[in-house]
């Protein structure tokens, strides 16, 4: 048994003792994985509990936590909970071109808050869950960073 | 062509990313001096720093640098560059551009302004094409709407069969382009439409084809010189799409038959004899399920995707497309090129295929590219480059070339198993599944294979959340120095096989 408790993209994983790991390049994260039917060259990336493995093109977050940090992060989550409103971000700088919904507005998880042009690309950006507008902090117009609060739901 | 046997003494490369560096490269080898141009955001960028000299164009957004004719004929002027290579995208198929650079004295790489002109409005190219006697796409022959306002009201539709293909008459690239189901559906996407084809092209003219479906979408490569000369180069298949934008091209088409390769180098022929046209160009075709091909546009610049024909042909075509442009002839050996063996190109894009192919940004961390036999890399990238949100998200382009289809597949399988991005997302984690798809492999493959079989993506195997978790572990592990808290009740501080990959990097790094 180890000792860290392991989730891959949210869920929790025990590790398979017949993977072993060669590192080809320590300081740049490139390790090789053999299981003795397959291999596979993995760069990971993080520090601390949080992690990113890219397997075959595909970055998969991994958490890595002793029981001690779980028992923290547990307690941190838990007091998160009671907040409520959730801050949509833009995660690309960029034009915002359209706001679809208004104040007030009830939305479904998935449903098109605004679009954000970025890359010469019209990016829809969407509820990451269900919830009435509290607030539109953005204009059509408006150019963003990452990172900026571009509304809350509640 | 000058005395001393160079095409030019120094050239201006309109143009950033790969694809500069591409054109810096066949400078190098011509003897040219290469000059390239940037943005502020590219003042750091490999293509400025493999140059053997640059010269700064304006701020970040491409309007005001790249696309920007004023500031790209100061910057020619400036650098005494007595030619200009435009690439692909910007300002390559824009034919006031063209005539601004040979009004300044110098030469531009790529067809007359005249014909980028023609051939410019997809509408009238339409129309001349289908005059020429090569099958055009049924559609609309007049606009839809002029300026992109979404309004439908004067617009006769009836004669279109839906579904139906919205497009940018400026267009290229997928910009603007939008599938519509009915005419509620048209009326819609107008807005959107006409906004993105006024921001890529400034101008926001649209019109409407039929949906060809299932087809395939395979190019003729044309090279032609000052003096009539035209070599037809064989096709390219480019088939596999996401948002009408090609991420795989393959050469030959696995699609095209004896018979049909004859008729496509005719119908390619026809349209190239309806412009006066020299340097390099692609007439795209649509090929539907029986084997009907119908035109679909001409592009007289250079395509993203020429590598894969430069790599069966063996020539190259920038080189050609810069001696053709000082007034060289093209010889026998290049008109009478026979295609050999197979290639195929991936393009590796910041983007993430589980996200619909969202554009990501960030940092460059790790990247690390294939080698070995019949593998070629265009990369505008290299380790450490934060990539600039304001331009195409494109990182490199990864080529093998084999014998045939089935030694280029598997070398494309083993070029992306050596292939390490960090940092960002990239449309790798698609091109590993689609080696491996059967409809991939096999060759057959329509323009729907990314909307039809990867949709959304592939759910993470028990196997893949497994290696995931343990190459963290080990990165933790074996680097971070400090031990664990253990939980109440002990442990061992240290796992068996924790203890095992320790032994194993150990031994790894000692000689053997």
């Amino acid at each position: 048994m180890t000792d860290y408790e392991l989730s891959v993209d949210g869920s929790r994983v025990e590790p398979d003792d017949a993977w072993s790991v060669t590192w080809l390049d320590r300081e740049a994260g490139l390790a090789r994985l053999d299981n003795g039917s397959r291999t596979e060259l993995c760069l990971v990336e993080g520090s601390g509990t949080d992690w990113i493995v890219t397997l075959r093109g595909r970055r998969i977050p991994v958490v890595v936590r002793s029981w001690r940090e779980r028992v923290l992060a547990d307690a941190e989550s838990a007091a998160r909970r009671h907040d409520g409103p959730i801050e949509v971000r833009a995660t690309l700088p960029g034009l915002v071109v359209a706001i679809v919904v208004r104040e007030g507005d009830e939305v479904a998880a998935g449903a098109t808050l605004l679009t954000i042009e970025a890359m010469k690309m019209q990016n829809e950006v969407r509820a990451p869950q269900a919830g009435r507008v509290a607030a539109v902090a953005v204009t059509a117009g408006q150019a963003v960073a990452a990172g900026t609060s571009l509304l809350r739901l509640e | 062509m000058r005395k001393d046997g160079r095409p030019f003494r120094r050239l201006l490369v309109a143009n950033r990313g790969e694809i500069a560096v591409r054109i810096i490269r066949a400078c190098r080898e011509l003897g040219i001096e290469s000059v390239a141009t940037y943005s502020d955001a590219d003042a750091d960028a490999l293509h400025v720093r493999v140059a053997d000299g640059a010269e700064r164009i304006g701020p970040a957004a491409a309007a005001e640098s790249y696309l920007s004719i004023d500031a790209v004929l100061a910057a020619a002027a400036r650098s005494g560059a007595e030619a200009v290579h435009p690439g692909y995208g910007f300002l390559s198929e824009n034919a006031a551009f063209a005539a601004a650079v040979e009004e300044a004295g110098l030469v531009f790489v790529g067809p007359p302004p005249a014909t980028l002109a023609s051939l410019g409005d997809k509408l009238a190219a339409r129309r001349s094409v289908a005059a020429a006697g090569v099958p055009i796409v049924p559609g609309l022959q007049v606009p839809l709407v002029a300026d992109g306002s979404g309004s439908l009201a004067e617009v006769d539709l009836t004669g279109i069969a839906f579904p139906a293909l919205l497009k940018a008459a400026a267009g290229g690239g997928g910009r603007g382009m939008r599938r519509v189901e009915d005419r509620g559906e048209l009326e819609a996407a107008l807005p959107g439409a006409g906004r993105e084809a006024m921001a890529a092209f400034g101008d926001g003219t649209l019109y409407l084809e039929q949906l060809i479906a299932p087809a395939r979408h395979v190019e003729v490569q044309l090279l032609g010189d000052r003096h009539g000369n035209l070599a037809v180069l064989g096709e390219r298949e480019c088939s596999v799409q996401r948002r009408h934008q090609k991420l795989v091209e393959e050469s030959p088409s696995p699609a095209v038959t004896p018979q049909l390769r004859v008729e496509l180098a005719e119908g390619a022929r026809r349209v190239a004899r309806t412009v006066d046209f020299h340097s390099a160009a692609t007439v795209e075709f649509l090929v539907d399920a029986a084997g009907g091909h119908y035109f679909l546009e001409m592009n007289t610049r250079l395509q993203v995707e020429h590598g894969v024909t430069e790599l069966v042909t063996g020539l190259d075509l920038v080189a050609w497309q810069i001696r053709v442009a000082a007034g060289e002839r093209l010889p026998e050996a290049v008109m009478a090129c026979e295609p050999r063996g197979h290639a195929i190109e991936v393009r590796v894009y910041a983007e993430d295929p589980h996200q619909g192919f969202a554009p990501v940004s960030g940092r460059v961390t790790a990247w690390r590219m294939p080698e070995g036999p019949g593998i070629r890399v265009d990369a505008g990238v290299v380790a450490d480059t934060t990539l600039p949100t304001e331009y195409d998200p494109l990182l490199a382009k990864l080529m093998v070339h084999a014998e045939d289809r089935p030694a280029a597949v598997a070398r494309l399988c083993r070029a992306l198993d050596e292939t390490i991005v960090g940092g960002l997302q990239t449309d790798l984690s698609f091109l590993h599944w689609l080696v491996d798809d059967a409809r991939f492999t096999s060759g057959a493959y329509d323009t729907g294979l990314i909307a039809e079989a990867w949709g959304d993506g592939q759910p993470l195997t028990d196997e893949d959340r497994c290696v995931a978790a343990v190459a963290a572990l080990a990165g933790r592990g074996d680097g971070s120095g400090g031990s664990p808290a253990a939980p109440p009740g002990g442990g061992a501080t240290e796992s068996a096989w924790q203890r095992a990959a320790r032994r194993e990097a150990v031994g790894r790094r000692q000689p053997r």
